[in-house]
């Protein structure tokens, strides 16, 4: 038994805690009427909440300054992953300067355990895991994230940025 | 012999060994770049630093001979910190993009740094600049940055390949590996330079950013390319194979293979393939179960010899499979069919006997040494003109053929094929998928066979040395070996599901980041 019950007459006067509980939700409720901007329960869906851009959530592949993706594609997101979940293909960049860069990169993100490994183990910065946190979709919703939408997808307003940037590490002679 | 002490143990070895192929022979581990025991001795990487009793300094082990008495030891902290610091000068330049290198995974400079490493460089000066990704013909990338000058390519194209075509080129920190005058890189074996670079200064054109080389797994077989039969690792995964390397076996190869025996991989994967059973002609085909066309080839074969006797059947064989596959056919053609109606069919005649003078043989067939024994064991002796003058006579019902399993060292294919086609039936047995066999003008079953990364056995190399292979995937599942193939025509009933489940374990890959390298 986990619930122990107080010996004595007392134990039976349970009316004045149910009078206080519901005295507790009227107050609570009656402000909440006429204060609502400052009411902690959100509307959702209308009504996001926002987590601070520390919050691992969705994958972001950031991007340099050109635009183009900052991955490497050394795959070692994809050696990192536990859950097996990082899909990449290597190609030979037309540019020396940039030499390996990933023709396909896949998330699967329903086999994602958001642990936050990729983003540790990339040495340039270029997978990030972002605030945003919600990944509904309707069915038939592709599930599988390319570069299209890990880079590029509307929220990200265009990108990206790197923190990791070639040419200035160049510059400094390393 | 003289007698030595390396790190406490006893060793004795031949007069004039160096210390380095001491350490070596007591498995005993010692840093080093330069020195490779199928080149001559540079010294020049200053890595495999050891300390001898009685001197003062620390010495070379890869240019320092045995004498008798000698104490030696490579674990003192003395001997540590000289390799640290050694280390730190060859990354003193050093650009460390093991995130883009194809080496990274089995790079010496990475083992070595994490081994003794000095994490943080002491050097404040800006790194020099050399070039990148220079094409240096048609299989090798160079990166100069990389390079640790070890100069084992310069002596490799000097000593083995015999080319001269690499050299180090500018002084001090500006020195760099290149070809005189741009000129590329092309010999037969320059895909060698690439295996004992230590770096990622040289990576061959075909492998590069195909896979992570940790993603791989390897196992040793034999070389296919050629009746020499290097002994070599195949690195592959679930997806099919992706690169040969050569081991060392002072026998047959040395430590090197050619560059066309590193193409053997590809004729392995699902692209090349001949995927399922399929029977028809002239471009016209439908596909098949592997059992209905077992059945189908044992009752024409059958019918065969009982309406004309058993002259009317022949089998065709090349030097593509292995031994036990010859005994099982031959003695089912032989003992079963009481028929010495059985070819060899040499893929090309005119350069068969050649030989490039290192390793490249001009009988491009792993086993035909075996193929021949089996032929003798069996009293079989008739000449190829045979076959052909009985397929222009049209006295042949049922034609068995053991295709190429590599379609590209066989120049008249299409020919041969349009000869076979005058027998009544073709039982086209083959690895490959090729246009050839699909342009067949007779009655012609295909059936996929398995290729030498799918099954085990002997081949028998052009000196006679018997060499194993071994299973290591399983590309095309319907495949068959020619042995299977002989007990199903001799009315044992094979299970060929059930053979696979014995040789296969189906969760295999499951854990597929544990490739050992
Ligand atoms: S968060 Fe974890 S599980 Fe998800 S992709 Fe990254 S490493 Fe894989
Ligand atoms: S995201 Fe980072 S760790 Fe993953 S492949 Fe690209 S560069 Fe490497
Ligand atoms: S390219 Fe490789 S093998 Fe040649 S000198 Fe440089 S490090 Fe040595
Ligand atoms: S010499 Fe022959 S056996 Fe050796 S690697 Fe070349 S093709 Fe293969
Ligand atoms: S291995 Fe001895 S100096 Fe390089």
């Amino acid at each position: 038994m986990s619930i122990v019950k107080k010996p004595g007459a007392i134990a039976n006067w349970y009316l004045p805690g149910i009078f206080a509980g519901m005295w507790f939700t009227l107050v609570t409720m009656i402000r909440n009427i006429f204060n609502q901007d400052k009411m902690i329960t959100k509307n959702y869906p209308e009504d996001k909440y926002e987590y601070s851009p520390r919050f691992k959530g969705n994958h972001v592949l950031t991007v340099k300054k050109d635009g183009s993706l900052r991955c490497t594609a050394c795959m070692l997101c994809a050696t990192a992953c536990p859950a097996d979940c990082i899909k990449i293909k290597a190609s030979e960049h037309e540019n020396p300067a940039v030499e390996k860069y990933p023709i396909s990169y896949e998330i699967d993100i329903l086999r994602c355990v958001y642990c936050g490994y990729c983003e540790e183990a990339c040495p340039v910065d270029a997978v990030r895991m972002g605030p945003e946190w919600q990944t509904p979709g309707l069915a038939g919703t592709n599930f599988s994230y390319d570069i299209q939408h890990l880079a590029y997808r509307a929220q990200l307003k265009g990108g990206v940025l790197s923190r990791v940037d070639d040419e200035e590490r160049h510059k400094a002679g390393i | 012999m003289p007698k030595c002490k390396i790190n406490g143990q006893e060793v004795e070895v031949e007069a004039g060994t160096t210390i380095i192929e001491a350490f070596k022979k007591l498995d005993s581990e010692i840093a080093h770049y330069c020195y490779h025991p199928g080149l001559s001795v540079a010294g020049v990487c200053r890595l495999c630093m050891v300390e001898i009793e009685g001197n003062p300094r620390l010495q070379i082990a890869c240019n320092t001979v045995v004498q008798d008495g000698m104490v030696i030891n490579n674990n003192s902290e003395k001997v540590k910190e000289t390799v640290k610091w050694g280390l730190d000068f060859h990354l003193i330049n050093h650009p460390l993009d093991c995130p883009i290198c194809d080496q990274a995974g089995e790079c010496e400079l990475q083992i070595q740094y994490m081994k003794f490493g000095q994490y943080d460089p002491e050097m404040a000066e800006p790194k020099v600049k050399k070039n990148k990704v220079v094409d240096l013909g048609s299989k090798i990338v160079l990166d100069s940055e990389r390079c640790i000058l070890c100069s084992r390519c310069v002596r490799f194209t000097e000593e083995v390949s015999k080319t001269n075509e690499l050299g180090i080129f500018n002084r001090g920190d500006r020195s760099e590996i290149g070809t005189f005058d741009g000129k590329p890189l092309e010999n037969d074996y320059a895909v060698n330079t690439v295996d004992i670079c230590p770096v990622g200064a040289l990576t061959s054109k075909d492998f590069r950013f195909r896979q992570r080389v940790w993603y791989l797994k390897n196992k040793e077989t034999v070389c296919p390319g050629c009746s020499t039969g290097c002994n070599v690792k195949s690195y592959y995964n679930e997806e099919g194979l992706f690169r040969v390397k050569p081991r060392q076996n002072d026998e047959v190869n040395g430590y090197w293979m050619c560059d066309k025996g590193r193409d053997t991989y590809k004729f392995v994967n699902k692209e090349n393939r001949l995927l399922e059973p399929k029977v028809g002609q002239s471009g016209q085909w439908d596909s098949q179960e592997v059992d209905g066309v077992m059945s189908v080839m044992s009752t024409k074969i059958d019918d065969a010899v009982k309406s004309a006797g058993s002259d009317k059947v022949a089998l065709v064989l090349t030097g593509q499979y292995t031994s036990e596959e010859y005994a099982s056919m031959l003695s089912y053609f032989v003992g079963h069919l009481k028929s010495k109606n059985v070819y060899h069919w040499v893929n090309n005649p005119e350069s068969f006997d050649e030989f490039d003078g290192l390793l490249l043989r001009g009988d491009r067939n792993p086993n035909t040494k075996g193929l021949l024994n089996g032929l003798d064991q069996h009293g079989i002796t008739a000449p190829w003109s045979d076959l052909e003058t009985k397929l222009n006579a049209g006295d042949i019902e049922v034609l068995l053929v053991a295709g190429p399993e590599d379609p590209s060292v066989f120049p008249t294919l299409t020919e041969k094929v349009s000869l076979f086609s005058k027998a009544k039936n073709l039982f086209w047995m083959s690895a490959a998928k090729t246009e050839a066999a699909d342009s067949a003008t007779t009655k012609t079953w295909q059936i996929p066979l398995k290729t030498y990364a799918e099954k085990e056995g002997t081949f028998v190399n052009h000196k006679g040395i018997e060499q194993k292979i071994q299973p290591m995937v399983n590309i095309v599942d319907c495949a068959q070996t020619l042995s299977e193939v002989a007990s199903a025509l001799s009315g044992q009933k094979v299970d060929h599901l059930g053979s696979l489940v014995k040789d296969r374990k189906t969760n295999h890959f499951i854990n597929h980041h544990g490739g050992g390298l």
